[in-house]
């Protein structure tokens, strides 16, 4: 042992740590679901409805199952006896709606691609070729494509076995004085929102290969998914299988953003099709199934108005928001959590005494929506800071100083939001600081007021945030939803010394295996480079919750941190036997167990699982020899580790075209303890970008008659490298103290706050010119609206 | 979507009334056709492939003429569905007026599609219309010509 | 479905000689029957970048290609230029910057950051971001893409400059 390896601390988290995954990636040997084959594999193709709303009159696969290559055209009730439907709704979420739910329609086509036959064949071209012998026809229905017309009681229903007409869900939140305050209040500030509605739109769609041996009743599943376990859950549940039986694999994944996490027609029924056909089936969609079946996210009709008084203190915000999903609700999180947290985030950093927020959730004939990343957060923190920039330019403020003025101050946690969340401790005044220097803020103002005598209009933007993240049972568990919130970690010390953890939480590229290689690096006392992590198989790994709501790093790294100190423990007691120490008083460090008061006395951990492993007979009788050890964890603190931060965005808008450059954006985050900086800051540029993309470019465009009218990459526009901006991020550290890592989630942060700032930038540039946005994506010709150049 | 055009026939009203009612005819103007069956004295059912944009498929439809003004106007219904390309219906008011030189055919249609064409094609579509509108008329005008000749 | 013809070209510098189905892209050519799935398919109509290869030493759409029309080309995919001392750095610079993550648009990315470097093309950030925009990526929001290409520019024009 060299006096290297004596050293105490050498600590891997906190530092930028390479990715093992990246090398793999740019050497092109990633293996997505996408590039797997099996023997026998047959190719699934879907027919789907071109109708937003209808009747099924006839439906004719005779030549389609004729068609070269075709092993079998499966329709609705091909499937009815061995998948069971599903149903979208959550006990908490009280007096909520929705249809259920099978993998191909039966009598009734809700959306422009809804699922009504699927072909299997020998390749995905000739069941392609097949799927256009089908004949499908359709006795339309009235289709609900506007959700203030959905809500009238002559509309006709999205659904028509929908219980409550289209609405799935309302609820009111409600402190007690509202209206007394806006009747009172110095100031009021008004404005009603649109926000479109958009979709993940990952570079690989989901994909599946399910594969059913009927010998053992065994069913395997290959899918790009964020939560294997869920799926595991969701197939043995519905195809009436033995949990155990059930294997979920998601290997590299091609991004995901809470898109890969819902329960899909297509998934089904391939699922369902194995195990009826006991072959293997692989179904991908093409772009244009993408956009027409992958969830929608977003789509919000708001109206909200702020109270201040004369100094320009907030009293009370009043928000209603129409939330249209899709004709159902998404199985199994809902269409409502979107929603629910739009209204609960309003205001969220602000000392806000008084709140009401109401929100109704509508059924239409599009596509469902759901979660995507940053699930309501871009909403409530765009209607939030639009209207605080409203009032700061009623009350001759600067948007800086109004922001200041109305922070709940660093100092005054724990605090209570308006809308009943528990804060543990957030960095408002320390971020809003950090960011006027970062942005160098005076200066901005100073090129601002000199451009504009030169007809040039910039504008800045700020805006704070709070993010949810580590989410406990309360989220969904606690609505019946069968979708944990715990995780799970198996940490094992090698034979020869190194140390492999399976862990519950799973990797789509953000870089949780190397995290959780630090983590376990640093309680062994090993380098992360000797420890191999597995996630993404429900059979290796233990259950739990798995990657969603920023839950990943907080408590899939605490159970990893957890895991690790027990095995530490244990390598200490054997190493404790041999060295003749107390256990206590031994360190791991540098791939060895030193004596704290002698470290002279070590062994190194490659020889005491050499001992264990091979030689057990050599240790004291009786001492247990385990080198593997499982361990669980569920938040149990706050209902949420909330972090917090800000950001700023510099935009020019040309008058003439109402094209917006972004010239630049900043954010300073603040997620507690950082595990690995590098992959923090490319979390939250991601994100970022994200949210510049629905502000400015993202679009699901629909027809009044429910035609999808932009399906391709060439027609929905998708942020480009040229037109993004580069991003400076700055931190603050307020771990929290639920959980001995303190970290908290990070990957919705630069969505949730992005397309707030631009759209106040936006505003801030068009201000001398009378002109004001509030719909997202702004678009020039919206631009051009505003400024009233187009007025149609 | 709303499309409309203006043709110059060299025939009189008369004539080109009788070739709108007669399936040979229609069969050999409509772009793409391949089958055109009679159901009824103005009613048709057609296979017809079509390629717009990156969709190509064959149609099984039904057209119809209905609110006939012998030699004056009328209006003609039509509903395809394309399998996964789409579907596509339509009424088009056709109207015929005589000329020194024949007769001036108008009409003004509005047209709608659904699934795979809509999501895909909606920048093509408006000018593939007018395009297969023209070839329609085109094609009509040439078999209209053959027909006067033959009947000459 | 039509008849097989026949095609022949060199692929990662080998050549290669098969039938293939006259409708059939490089891009579903290269990984369904040669199984080199470093080329992907993001959008299957040119817009997003996915299945750049070199084609004749420029990048070519492999889904908007015909394998058909590769007949006598020179074809190499991501997996064909493990020895090129290019590529090779351009890979430690997307390791070290952390820019490729879910990894999809990886090979793509590296495809036009290597025209781009060979190319001549300057660390300028605006003139690498031109040059990537035929490619998407939805998780990195490109800045650590441009830090790397950016970061093999440079060490290029210095490493130009002293020979």
């Amino acid at each position: 042992m060299n006096a290297e390896g004596l050293r105490i601390g050498a600590r891997h988290v906190g530092t930028p740590l390479r990715r093992e995954n990246a090398r793999r990636h740019v050497a092109g040997r990633s293996r997505f679901t996408t590039d797997l084959t099996l023997p026998q594999m047959l190719h699934a193709a879907f027919v789907r409805s071109p109708l937003a709303h209808g009747r099924i009159t006839e439906l004719d696969v005779s030549e389609a199952r004729a068609a070269p290559g075709v092993h079998a055209v499966l329709t609705a009730a091909d499937l009815a006896d061995c998948c069971t439907p599903w149903r979208g709704t959550l006990d908490h979420f009280a007096g909520m709606t929705s249809v259920s739910q099978r993998p191909l329609a039966e009598e009734e086509v809700l959306w422009v691609g809804h699922p009504v036959a699927m072909i299997l064949a020998e390749s995905r071209a000739m069941a392609e070729d097949a799927s256009e012998l089908v004949l499908l026809d359709i006795e339309e229905l009235p289709a609900v494509t506007d959700p203030h017309a959905a809500l009238h009681p002559d509309s006709p229903k999205a659904a028509l076995e929908a219980e409550k007409g289209n609405l799935c869900f309302e609820t009111v939140l409600e402190t007690g004085a509202v209206d007394q305050v806006f009747a009172e209040a110095a100031h009021v500030v008004e404005e009603e929102f649109t926000f479109g509605r958009h979709t993940a739109v990952t570079l690989e769609p989901r994909a599946i290969l399910a594969d059913f041996d009927p010998s053992t009743r065994r069913l395997t599943v290959h899918q790009g998914t964020q939560t294997p376990y869920q799926f595991q859950d969701t197939f043995a549940r519905h195809l009436g299988l033995e949990q155990s039986n059930v294997r979920v694999i998601s290997p590299d994944v091609g991004g995901s953003f809470g898109m890969k996490l819902h329960v899909y027609h297509e998934e089904m029924a391939v699922a369902a099709a194995s195990v009826l056909h006991g072959r293997p089936v692989r179904y991908v969609p093409d772009r244009l199934e993408t956009f027409l079946s992958d969830i929608h996210a977003r789509d919000h009709r708001i109206t909200a108005r702020m109270a201040l008084d004369a100094e320009g203190h907030i009293l009370a915000m009043d928000v209603h928001d129409i939330a249209p999903i899709g004709p159902f609700s998404t199985y199994p999180r809902t269409s409502v959590a979107e929603g629910n947290q739009v209204i609960r985030l309003m205001g969220a950093p602000y000392r806000m005494p008084d709140y009401r927020g109401r929100l109704q959730v509508v059924f239409q004939n599009k596509v469902q929506t759901s979660q995507y990343r940053a699930v309501g957060h871009p909403i409530a923190c765009a209607v939030t800071e639009a209207l605080v920039d409203k009032a700061a330019v009623a009350l001759g403020l600067d948007p800086f100083a109004i922001r200041a003025a109305n922070v709940i101050a660093d100092d005054a946690y724990p605090a209570r939001s308006a809308t009943g969340f528990e804060f543990e401790a957030l960095s408002h005044e320390e971020c809003l600081g950090k960011l006027r220097d970062l942005m160098g803020y005076d200066a901005l103002r100073e090129q601002q007021a000199a451009l504009r005598d030169r007809g040039i209009y910039r504008g800045i933007g700020i805006a704070p945030f709070v993010e949810i993240t580590n989410p406990g049972a309360t989220f969904y568990g606690i609505g019946g939803a069968r979708i944990s919130a715990q995780d799970g970690a198996i940490v094992k010390l090698t034979p020869g010394g190194q140390a492999q953890v399976a862990i519950s939480i799973t990797e789509q590229g953000q870089g949780t295996e190397t995290i959780i290689a630090q983590i376990v690096a640093d309680e062994l006392g090993l380098d992360p480079s000797q420890v191999r992590v597995t996630t993404g198989d429900t059979e290796t790994t233990p259950s739990g919750g798995a990657t969603w709501a920023c839950r990943g790093a907080g408590i899939g790294g605490e159970t990893a941190l957890r895991a690790a100190r027990k095995l530490a423990a244990q390598i200490r007691a054997i190493s404790g036997a041999v060295l003749q120490k107390d256990g206590d008083t031994l360190i791991l460090s540098g791939g060895a167990v030193v004596s704290a008061d002698n470290p002279m006395v070590a062994m190194d951990l490659s020889e005491v699982a050499r001992i264990a492993y091979y030689r057990p007979d050599t240790l004291p009788a009786g001492i247990d020899t385990s080198l593997s050890v499982a361990h669980h964890f569920a938040p149990s603190g706050y209902p949420f580790d909330f972090t917090n931060g800000i950001q700023a965005s510099h935009v020019e808008v040309d008058p003439e075209t109402g094209i917006v450059r972004l010239l630049r954006h900043w954010v300073v985050e603040d997620c507690g303890t950082i595990i690995n900086p590098l992959l923090v800051d490319e979390q939250i540029r991601g994100g970022v970008v994200q949210g510049l993309g629905a502000a400015l470019f993202e679009e699901c465009l629909y027809d009044e008659s429910g035609q999808l009218t932009n399906g391709s990459m060439a027609d929905y526009l998708v942020p480009m490298p040229c037109e993004m901006p580069d991003i400076a991020i700055a931190h603050v550290e307020t771990p929290t103290k639920d959980t001995i890592l303190g970290a908290k989630g990070v990957g919705e942060a630069g969505t949730a706050a992005a397309s707030a700032a631009a759209m106040n930038a936006v505003n801030d540039a068009l201000l001398p010119l009378g002109a004001r946005i509030t719909q997202t994506p702004m678009t020039p010709l919206r631009i051009l609206r505003a400024l009233k150049t187009i007025t149609d | 979507m709303e499309l409309t055009g203006r043709y110059e026939l060299e025939a009189p009203p008369e004539v080109v009334w009788d070739a709108l009612f007669d399936p040979e005819v229609l069969a050999a103007s409509i772009p793409g056709c391949e089958t055109l069956q009679a159901e009824g004295p103005a009613a048709y059912t057609a296979t017809v492939k079509l390629k717009v944009g990156p969709v190509s498929a064959r149609f099984k439809g039904n057209v119809e003429i209905v609110d006939a003004a012998p030699c004056r106007s009328c209006r003609i219904t039509g509903k395809g569905s394309g399998g996964i390309a789409g579907v596509a219906q339509g009424a088009s008011l056709v109207a015929l007026e005589a000329t020194a030189t024949g007769t001036v055919l108008t009409y003004t249609a509005d047209a709608k599609v659904g699934g795979k064409l809509a999501a895909l094609g909606s920048r093509l579509i408006e000018s593939t219309a007018r395009k297969l509108a023209d070839q329609f008329f085109a094609n009509f005008a040439t078999h209209l010509k053959s027909r006067q000749e033959n009947a000459a | 479905m039509s008849e097989q013809i026949p095609l022949s070209f060199t692929l990662n510098g080998k050549p290669v000689a098969a039938f293939v189905e006259p409708r059939k892209s490089l891009a579903d050519f290269l990984r369904e029957d040669r199984a080199l799935t470093a080329t992907r398919l993001g959008c299957e109509m040119g817009t997003c970048g996915a299945c750049l290869v070199m084609m004749d030493g420029a990048p070519a759409h492999a889904c908007l290609v015909l394998a058909a029309q590769a007949e006598g080309a020179e074809i190499t995919t991501l997996e064909g230029q493990s020895e090129d001392a290019l590529m090779a750095d351009l890979q430690a610079a997307f390791v070290d910057r952390n820019a490729a993550q879910c990894g999809f648009c990886t090979s793509g990315m590296l495809t036009t950051a290597l025209a781009y470097v060979r190319q001549g093309g300057t660390p300028d950030r605006a003139a690498i971001r031109d040059a990537l925009s035929g490619n998407y990526c939805r998780c990195t929001g490109y800045e650590a893409i441009v830090d790397a290409i950016a970061g093999v520019a440079e060490a290029a024009m210095h490493k130009e400059a002293a020979a």
